[in-house]
């Protein structure tokens, strides 16, 4: 690795390796995510994504490797502790606070971030076009699913932090809605300068957005290049086609 | 060493006890995920169920007992079935359901028997000794039933698809109802299973220790150190740290007297808090 | 969608620090230091004195509610408080109002630090279990730990406080202490719980998330605890100076279930419920009285229907009521959900 890219604010996985009991989710994972890059992850379902997102972010302990954010190492440490260095996680599923409404989630986001109202300023056009505004004291566990989802990207985005974690942001959301996340992702890297870790099902998003993707199968970084170049190899294919794979259909689309 | 021997005895005795308690505490805990503030409460009732049919109605103790688990095994389906099922994902509300429903045991018990202790003897009188070891009859039989109780639910939970049914729903709820384990039947089953024990419990030992109506209290007090001790949900855990509580207690009572034995056993509880938070043998429980 | 025009961010509403509940709770707390100046009364005093200490006690279930965590463990700060009062009455003769609460709030909240360091880690379930198992140690601690103690006698012959050097000996006087104490108490708790509301709805609603988004939720489970440990302390004083003895039987573990009551029945969302309750349920009691043993099965009762039927408690149902009088729904956070439909709970 080139010091260059282990500047402030870079994502880099050193060799991971998780295992829970005898059970390797995956292991000898190494990439980097540039500060202010954009890297996708791609991988049939049980390729050990979602566990990779809970290491980063301090809910799961790594077997062995490390993890450095800029020039710190952050594996081990608590969530909350890599959520204020910068690195903040969203959620594959729905991740709000319930019972309260749109502007109290937000305003809490920013104060557990320790951040003013003006980044909510600045979010201001990503929550017009979200539809956020328009349902802004309106109690966000009854709103539709797709404005659940996009408060809780928002939200994400409102601790300003400079190195993003999707977990699978388009699933569940319908066709129409995805577009949404490209605004999103966009808007974070274009006004907050944001670094992203995009792990996605769709592939339309992955190709549209990311110049670059690895691929995890059953634990291991089997890939990694440009999305179209990726998964025109056939091992990827292979992997695929061996995978159960529930979202086939928007690889096919 | 005769005394030794003697209250390493007492100490197995009292451990039987406690894993019947136990069990049923963690069977309720671990199936339907309710810490059952209520545990106490069947074994009290249970103990006063077998001294009505056996001192006031005159039935004979087996009887007695045999009475006592079934009806407290049956309050304790009408319990589950009609308040806690209806509270049960919320586990707070459980929590207070539970605890209420203590309170109202207790004072049904004070209400109906009178604050004072109701003479409730072992039918059987006499010591078995063995050279300088001596050991009452009476917890000799106690023993042995506890023991055969203990037997019965390992064979239940182990060796039988109800027990399955029952371990696969206290390791994953949504597997378990996928595979289309009959959740809601197996709900107020594993609960009478567990209150049915407790009261069998209240009915063999209470003559043995003593019948009040406060005593469920320390019950839970001892059932919760038990399972902390253990792991919460942990069969084997609870069985174990039942042993360990019972012997403790014994060699505490004997030799340094007072309540030194509680107070020993609380700070095993906490060191094991400090080291092992998840108990002898339990799984993980710090919050994900 | 596209060519519509573009909405600004609405303007900010700075959430006053107080509510509405915060504030009746407040008044009727001030309201009771008329009492020991006009009423000599002394079943009055006595039973003014009973609800603000049960109030007061009850706060600490009500702090740790705030991150739906169920406390037991009241009764035991209750006990390192008051009996910290005791001993530094007697033994050192330090007879100051101000000094005496001080210590009795400090004591019990240092020693709740490290307890807290080690349960608040674990899941809520373990929380329950130790701090009721804590109320059983302490309890033994208190007749065990006899040269500090004094055992099974408690520690009698206290001398009465003073405040600036006059001393508060008599009934009203007694009264007036309880009222000082109940009066900082609820201030404290009231200023600490919605000073940080944000911090625990969201601890309570989604920690998962509030952590990942930046708070270190231990750091305000553990300061609740803490605080909640020393405003048990200071009910744990007025009832040594109420009784001018610390005895074990005023800590005994079960009267936690008492506390708990009066905030779940009372209404567990707004300080007001836990006053509420405390204040109808010691009347009930006293009113019950001639069959004093029935007062727990009373509150059994009450709980299960309270749970089962009306989540809100007292005060959620009432301020329910009146918001569908006045026409209006209730208000989406202050209020925390009043009227609760089907016994479902409502987040």
């Amino acid at each position: 690795m080139t010091t260059q890219s282990l500047s402030a604010g870079a994502l880099h996985a050193d060799r991971i390796a998780k295992s829970f009991g005898g059970l390797k989710v995956f292991h000898d994972v190494s990439f980097t995510v540039p500060a202010g890059g954009l890297l996708g992850v791609i991988g049939p379902n049980g390729a050990g994504k979602t566990t990779m997102i809970n290491i980063f972010s301090g809910r799961l302990g790594l077997t062995s490797g490390q993890v450095m954010l800029g020039g710190t190492r952050i594996d081990g440490r608590s969530t909350f502790e890599i959520a204020m260095m910068g690195l903040v996680r969203s959620f594959q599923h729905t991740a709000i606070f319930n019972g309260h409404s749109v502007e109290t989630n937000l305003l809490s986001a920013l104060r557990f971030s320790r951040r003013d109202r003006s980044v909510l300023e600045r979010l201001s056009p990503l929550l017009d076009q979200f539809g956020l505004i328009d349902n802004w004291q309106r109690n966000a566990e009854v709103m539709p699913y797709g404005l659940q989802k996009m408060l809780g990207l928002t939200m994400a985005l409102a601790t300003q932090p400079n190195m993003l974690l999707l977990d699978e942001p388009a699933a569940g959301l319908e066709k129409s809605e995805r577009a949404n996340i490209d605004t999103y992702v966009k808007f974070a890297r274009e006004e907050f300068g944001c670094g992203i870790l995009l792990v996605e099902h769709d592939m339309e998003i992955i190709k549209r957005l990311c110049p670059s993707v690895i691929v995890l199968d059953g634990g291991r970084l089997i890939a990694e290049g440009p999305p179209t170049d990726v998964l025109s190899q056939p091992h990827v294919i292979n992997a695929y086609l061996g995978g159960s794979d529930e979202e086939d259909s928007d690889v096919t689309h | 060493m005769e005394s030794f021997i003697a209250t390493g005895l007492i100490g197995i005795s009292l451990g039987t006890q406690y894993t019947l308690l136990a069990l049923g505490f963690t069977l309720i805990f671990g199936i339907l995920g309710v810490v059952n503030f209520a545990h106490g409460g069947f074994y009290v009732m249970g103990g006063y169920v077998a001294y009505y049919c056996n001192v006031i109605l005159g039935l004979p103790y087996p009887v007695a007992v045999l009475m006592a688990m079934l009806s407290m095994a049956a309050l304790g389906w009408l319990f589950e079935a009609f308040i806690l099922e209806r509270v049960i994902e919320d586990h707070q509300a459980t929590l207070m359901v539970t605890m209420g429903f203590y309170l109202v045991m207790a004072t049904a018990i004070l209400m109906i028997f009178g604050a004072e202790s109701p003479q409730f003897p072992f039918p059987v009188t006499g010591v078995w000794r063995l050279g300088g070891i001596y050991f009452p009859y009476a917890n000799m039989i106690v023993l042995g039933a506890c023991l055969a109780a203990i037997v019965f639910v390992y064979w239940l939970v182990y060796r039988t698809n109800i027990g399955r049914g029952m371990r696969a729903m206290s390791e994953d709820l949504p597997v378990a109802s996928a595979l289309g384990m009959r959740t809601k039947a197996l709900f107020p089953f594993a609960f009478a299973l567990a209150t049915g024990l407790a009261g069998g419990t209240g009915a063999l030992v209470t003559p043995i220790l003593a019948l009040a109506p406060h005593v469920g209290d320390s019950v839970l007090a001892f059932s919760f150190l038990t399972v902390i001790l253990g792991g919460l949900g942990s069969v084997t855990g609870a069985t174990c740290a039942a042993f360990i509580v019972g012997l403790i207690e014994a060699y505490a009572a004997v030799y340094l007297g007072g309540s030194k034995g509680a107070l020993t056993l609380f700070a095993l509880v906490l060191i094991i808090l400090v080291v092992r938070p998840q108990g002898l043998l339990g799984r993980e429980v710090r919050r994900s | 969608m596209n060519n519509r025009v573009p909405k600004s961010l609405p303007a900010e509403i700075r959430p006053s620090l107080f509510s509405g509940h915060d504030w009746i709770a407040l008044a009727i707390v001030s309201l009771t230091f008329v009492i020991p100046f006009t009423s000599t009364n002394p079943q009055v005093l006595s039973q003014t004195n009973l609800i603000l200490i049960a109030a007061t006690a009850a706060l600490g279930v009500y702090i740790m509610q705030r991150l739906d965590l169920m406390s037991f463990a009241v009764p035991s700060f209750m006990a390192i408080g008051g009996y910290t009062v005791a001993l530094l009455s007697m033994k050192l003769q330090l007879t100051d109002v101000f000094v005496l609460a001080a210590a009795a709030f400090l004591m019990p909240a240092l020693c709740a630090i490290p307890l807290g360091a080690l349960i608040l880690r674990l899941k809520g379930v373990y929380f329950v279990l130790v701090t009721f198992v804590l109320t059983e140690i302490v309890q033994l601690l208190l007749f065990e730990a006899g040269p500090i103690t004094g055992g099974s006698n408690g520690l009698v012959g206290m001398p009465a406080v003073k405040i600036f050097g006059m001393e508060l000996w008599d009934n009203p006087h007694v009264l007036l202490t309880t009222c000082g104490l109940a009066f900082v108490s609820f201030i404290i708790t009231s200023v600490f719980t919605r000073w940080f509301r944000s911090e625990f709805a969201a601890i309570e609603t989604n920690d998962v998330l509030a952590e990942s988004l930046g708070l270190a939720a231990w750091k305000y489970k553990a300061m609740a605890f803490s605080v909640a440990a020393g405003v048990s302390g200071l009910a744990g004083f007025a009832l040594v100076n109420m009784l001018l003895t610390a005895h074990p039987s005023s800590f005994a573990p079960m009267s936690s279930v008492n506390y708990i009551t009066y905030t779940i029945v009372g209404g567990k969302a707004s300080i007001l419920g836990t006053l509420i309750g405390a204040l109808l349920l010691v009347s009930a009691t006293d009113y019950f009285a001639l069959s004093g043993e029935m007062s727990p099965g009373l509150f059994g009762l009450l709980i299960i229907v309270v749970t089962m039927v009306a989540r809100g408690g007292v005060v959620g149902v009432v301020s329910g009521l009146l918001y569908r009088l006045a026409g209006q729904s209730p208000p989406l956070e202050n209020g925390e959900h009043y009227l609760v439909v089907n016994g479902e709970k409502g987040q």
